[in-house]
């Protein structure tokens, strides 16, 4: 057998003996939203996220932990959506544990495009694997409906202005535009103009710093001093002016004490609530109202759509010159 | 109020270069509502028109 077959029969065998384990100590991790991620919409319902974290075999991993970051989908279209401060910015970090090699959360998703899920899963044996998932979200169809009437009726309002231009001008004034704003939508109002207070925090456990849309704001569980009891913690965040579930965990093991970092998609109000419970004693109860301090969309954002609508009627009022220059022929 | 304009002014204006002055000034005052409508963070017309400005889908808001 010559050398150079010699050294190919070793790298095979080597292959054999030490790929093999080594595919076989991979973890495999799954992602399952429900609905399911063809369905999922903005600001409509929040969506069931569990993970699934596997052994090669198909074995669920019984014990580790899983540190999960969820980044907002990029700007980067000529139109951005209807909240511009929140595209491309991180939008939650927490870590939880694996449970029969399970972990799950709710997440109400703010804007459409494609999130990024990025999942690092360390087992308790070490092994350790990470993830990125795209998260696709698509627009409200609603939506879409209303902005197409919407330009109809610009496109309508210019083609009468180019008509009406093309031979004699008539007295109409730009209240069109706000007279049919106003049939666009049932009217009602919004949340007041935020501040940066946090009502109501009594002495619990639970600390919120100032939230900001724009930046994540950090939540943090102190568990009381000097327990050493495990405390499982279910906490949730709720759109007061929706009446959403934003964000919601349950039964997270901790020990002394647990933070994540949520980023607050709006400059509304927000109600956060917290249930810890301890083995021998009553579940400690937490609720602290949040303020969250809006942020004016830059102009860099607002003048695409301006000008888009803009656009509309101005090719309104070419067709309607045209029509009207057509028909005298 | 195009005649008005034409006896005050001494001249007249061909019709293409009419419409045009026209067409501009009616876009301007169309930018200028929908800018107040859909950008302005006044707070009467924002809380008025918030519900119509995210139900457009590209409009942005806070």
């Amino acid at each position: 057998m010559s050398l150079r077959a010699l050294f190919a029969a070793f790298c095979f065998s080597s292959v054999l003996l030490v790929g093999l384990p080594a595919g076989a100590e991979e973890l495999n991790i799954y992602l399952k939203t429900s609905p399911a991620l063809g369905l999922l919409r903005p600001f409509a319902d929040p969506v069931n996220i569990s993970l699934l974290v596997t052994h090669a075999d198909g074995r669920p991993v019984e014990q580790g932990r899983v540190d999960i970051v969820l980044d907002a989908p990029k700007s980067g279209t000529f139109l951005s959506t209807d909240f511009p401060a929140v595209e491309g910015t991180r939008l939650l970090e927490l870590v939880l544990p694996l449970r029969q090699g399970r972990a799950g959360w709710r997440y109400l998703f703010p804007i459409r495009g494609d999130y990024r899920l990025s999942v690092s899963v360390v087992a308790a044996d070490g092994k350790a694997m990470a993830k990125t998932f795209i998260i696709p979200i698509r627009e409200n169809r609603t939506k879409w409906l209303w902005l197409g009437l919407f330009c109809a009726g610009l496109f309508l309002f210019g083609f009468a202005a180019g008509r009406i231009f093309t031979v004699i001008p008539s007295s109409v004034t730009a209240s069109w535009a706000l007279v049919f704003l106003g049939a666009v939508s049932s009217v009602s109002g919004h949340d007041r103009p935020s501040t940066v207070e946090n009502m109501e925090r009594p002495s619990t456990a639970l600390e919120i710093a100032a939230a900001t849309v724009g930046k994540p704001t950090r939540l943090r569980y102190r568990a009381a001093e000097g327990s050493t009891a495990t405390s499982l913690l279910s906490l949730s965040i709720t759109h007061l002016e929706k009446h959403q579930t934003v964000f919601a965990i349950d039964n997270v093991p901790v020990e002394k004490d647990y933070q994540l970092d949520f980023h607050f998609p709006d400059g509304a109000e927000y109600r956060v609530n917290s249930i810890a419970q301890i083995p021998g004693q009553s579940p400690l109860r937490t609720e602290q109202l949040v303020a969250v301090t809006g942020v004016e969309p830059p102009m860099t954002a607002q003048i695409p759509a301006l000008m888009f609508f803009l656009a509309v009627i101005a090719l309104g009022l070419v067709a309607g010159r045209l029509s009207k220059s057509l028909a005298a022929r | 109020m195009e005649r008005t304009l034409v006896t005050w002014l001494g001249f007249s204006l061909s019709e293409r270069l009419s419409f045009v002055i026209k067409s501009g000034i009616f876009l301007s005052l169309c930018g200028a509502t929908l800018f107040v409508a859909l950008a302005s963070s006044y707070p009467v017309v924002h809380d008025t028109l918030h519900n119509v400005r995210h139900a457009l889908a590209v409009v942005p808001c806070h």
